[in-house]
């Protein structure tokens, strides 16, 4: 609320409050000094092309029907991979998670191999599935596979003994068990790990399409730089970057506790 | 899934009140003994009392005396190893289904609104939906949260979760209330004000209820019979009949008689007590 002695009311700046202001002027300056740089010819050519070239290469690109097959593509693999990666991570995390055993075994070499780079796969995959999207849907899929798997087996480990027992106490069916109990107990981790699982998978499909591939949104971006051609790059980016940005807020909506505990 | 009986096919309450009849839980010589590294110990030695329709029993003892092990096995969640317990004159193998549990930690579910919580046991034996919502709020406005039924248990006090759990075991009408120190999170007066809600829901109910506690106050105030254990292994010291008269309120504390009953217990665990401190003290752990 408003403090008393207020004679107008807020603005759409003053509702957005001081944070909110303050990230509005971070990404006006950070605009102003690209205009700046790119006005000022310091730099090659066309390194830091000017704002409005960048914006025509964006309404011509997003008009164009090539983009959107090439974005197809890019999408179909990251779903694909999200898919496969998915349900392998939530599979070995709550084997992991449910087992002493099967955790002090394996999950050592899920914590050494998750953070590695993945790329360093990516020969291997061309060599099994192609150049084509087999190899890019492998590299998502195994890039996604680690955290949530990771992210599965602590969420189950970390469901309360003592909701087990009351469902015990209520002779629960082994399925109610698992529906009624687990499932639910479980599901802010899982969701957590998917996020972090979309992102690692967008990754390494963009990776491996730009190392070597013959179409999607990586390719793209790798056929403008080949031309030269810096606006257009810079174009596909932010369409990269908008829609990483837009996916990512939607799965959030999914993973925030509803009733956590205080 | 173990037993196909619903709870109500427990026998009906004798007109003679509280403590007449036959009785409807029977703990029978019952030993516990666990293997561990140190070799085996016994938390439970041969302990036997009874609870008649009605009735309201504590369980007492000090830390470490096996109270909370007694309360899973008559819960039906562990074996014991010598002895048994019946409930309407059969043995208890598993979680019986007149036998209602509450228990002592936190466990309301975090994802579900009140009254899904309390709803839950009626849910997953296939109740219909308008019935079981129809029986919850019912049971919510007994343990006096009437207009909470849309919260999530994060947005609820300790006392009003542990209520909620209360309500989610009564809703199906169990044959016998088990809670093992459902208040021991909670403070002092928060404490006695549950005591009162829980005298009031018994009073109502005919509720049959026992009551594991470490708390002299809480079982005197509450309980018609209070069973005292000792300290390792947990053996029946002796078993006190409280004479207050009902209805109780938490007033009942300031009674001399109230008085005379908790000194009366303390003198029995109070030797108990210094044993288990001395014990704790030499091994270098707390019970």
């Amino acid at each position: 609320m408003a403090e008393t002695g207020v004679l107008k009311p807020p603005g759409v700046l003053g509702r957005l409050g001081p944070v909110g202001r303050l990230r509005l002027v971070i990404i006006a300056a950070v605009l102003l000094s690209w205009e700046a740089l790119a006005a000022s010819g310091l730099l090659f050519r066309d390194v830091v092309p000017s704002l409005h070239r960048v914006a025509f290469a964006l309404v011509r690109l997003l008009a164009s029907g090539e983009f959107w097959s090439n974005a197809a593509v890019t999408a179909l693999e990251v779903a694909g991979a999200l898919a496969i990666g998915g349900t392998a991570g939530v599979a070995v995390g709550l084997l992991l998670g449910g087992s002493r055993f099967a955790e002090r075994a394996f999950e050592p070499y899920l914590n050494y191999l998750g953070p590695t780079p993945k790329i360093i796969f990516f020969p291997v995959m061309i060599m099994g599935f192609g150049v084509g999207w087999g190899s890019k849907i492998a590299m998502g899929a195994l890039s996604s596979f680690f955290p949530v798997a990771l992210s599965t087996a602590a969420g189950r480990r970390g469901v309360d003994r003592v909701l087990v027992r009351v469902g015990r106490s209520f002779h629960l069916t082994p399925w109610q068990m698992v529906t009624k109990i687990y499932l639910p107990a479980i599901r802010v981790p899982v969701l957590n790990g998917l996020r972090l699982g979309f992102g690692v998978s967008v990754i390494g499909v963009l990776l491996a399409e730009t190392k070597l591939s013959n179409q999607g949104l990586g390719y793209l971006v790798m056929q403008a730089y080949s031309r030269f051609d810096m606006p257009q790059m810079y174009a596909a980016l932010i369409v990269v970057f908008a829609a990483a940005v837009a996916l990512n807020a939607f799965i959030e909506r999914f993973t925030v506790p509803r009733g956590r505990r205080t | 899934m173990k037993g196909t009986a619903m709870a109500g096919d427990t026998p009906p309450i004798d007109a003679r009140g509280p403590g007449a009849g036959d009785p409807l839980l029977v703990v029978d010589d019952v030993s516990v003994r666990f293997d561990t590294p140190q070799g085996p110990v016994t938390a439970v030695d041969r302990m036997s009392f009874d609870v008649r329709p009605g009735e309201f029993i504590s369980v007492i003892g000090p830390s470490g005396c096996g109270k909370s092990t007694l309360f899973n096995v008559i819960g039906g969640l562990l074996d014991c190893s010598a002895g048994r317990v019946t409930v309407g004159g059969a043995t208890v193998r598993g979680p019986h289904p007149s036998i209602g549990m509450v228990f002592q930690e936190e466990s309301t579910f975090p994802w579900r609104t009140v009254i899904d919580n309390v709803a839950f046991p009626l849910e997953v034996r296939g109740v219909p939906k308008a019935e079981r919502l129809d029986r919850a709020r019912q049971t919510i406005a007994l343990v006096g949260l009437a207009g909470f039924e849309q919260r999530f248990p994060s947005e609820l006090s300790g006392g009003m979760r542990q209520r909620v759990s209360i309500a989610r075991t009564l809703v199906f009408q169990p044959g016998i209330l088990l809670m093992d120190e459902p208040f021991a999170a909670l403070d002092e007066q928060t404490r006695l004000l549950l005591g009162d809600k829980v005298l009031q829901i018994q009073q109502d109910l005919k509720q049959t209820t026992l009551l594991i506690t470490h708390s002299i106050t809480e079982a005197v105030q509450l309980s018609d019979r209070i069973v005292v254990m000792t300290y390792r292994p947990g053996k029946l010291k002796r078993i006190v009949r409280i004479e207050l008269p009902r209805p109780r309120t938490s007033d009942v504390v300031s009674s001399p008689a109230f008085g005379h009953y908790v000194a009366q217990i303390w003198g029995d665990l109070r030797e108990e007590a210094s044993r288990g401190m001395a014990e704790s003290e030499t091994a270098g752990r707390s019970p």
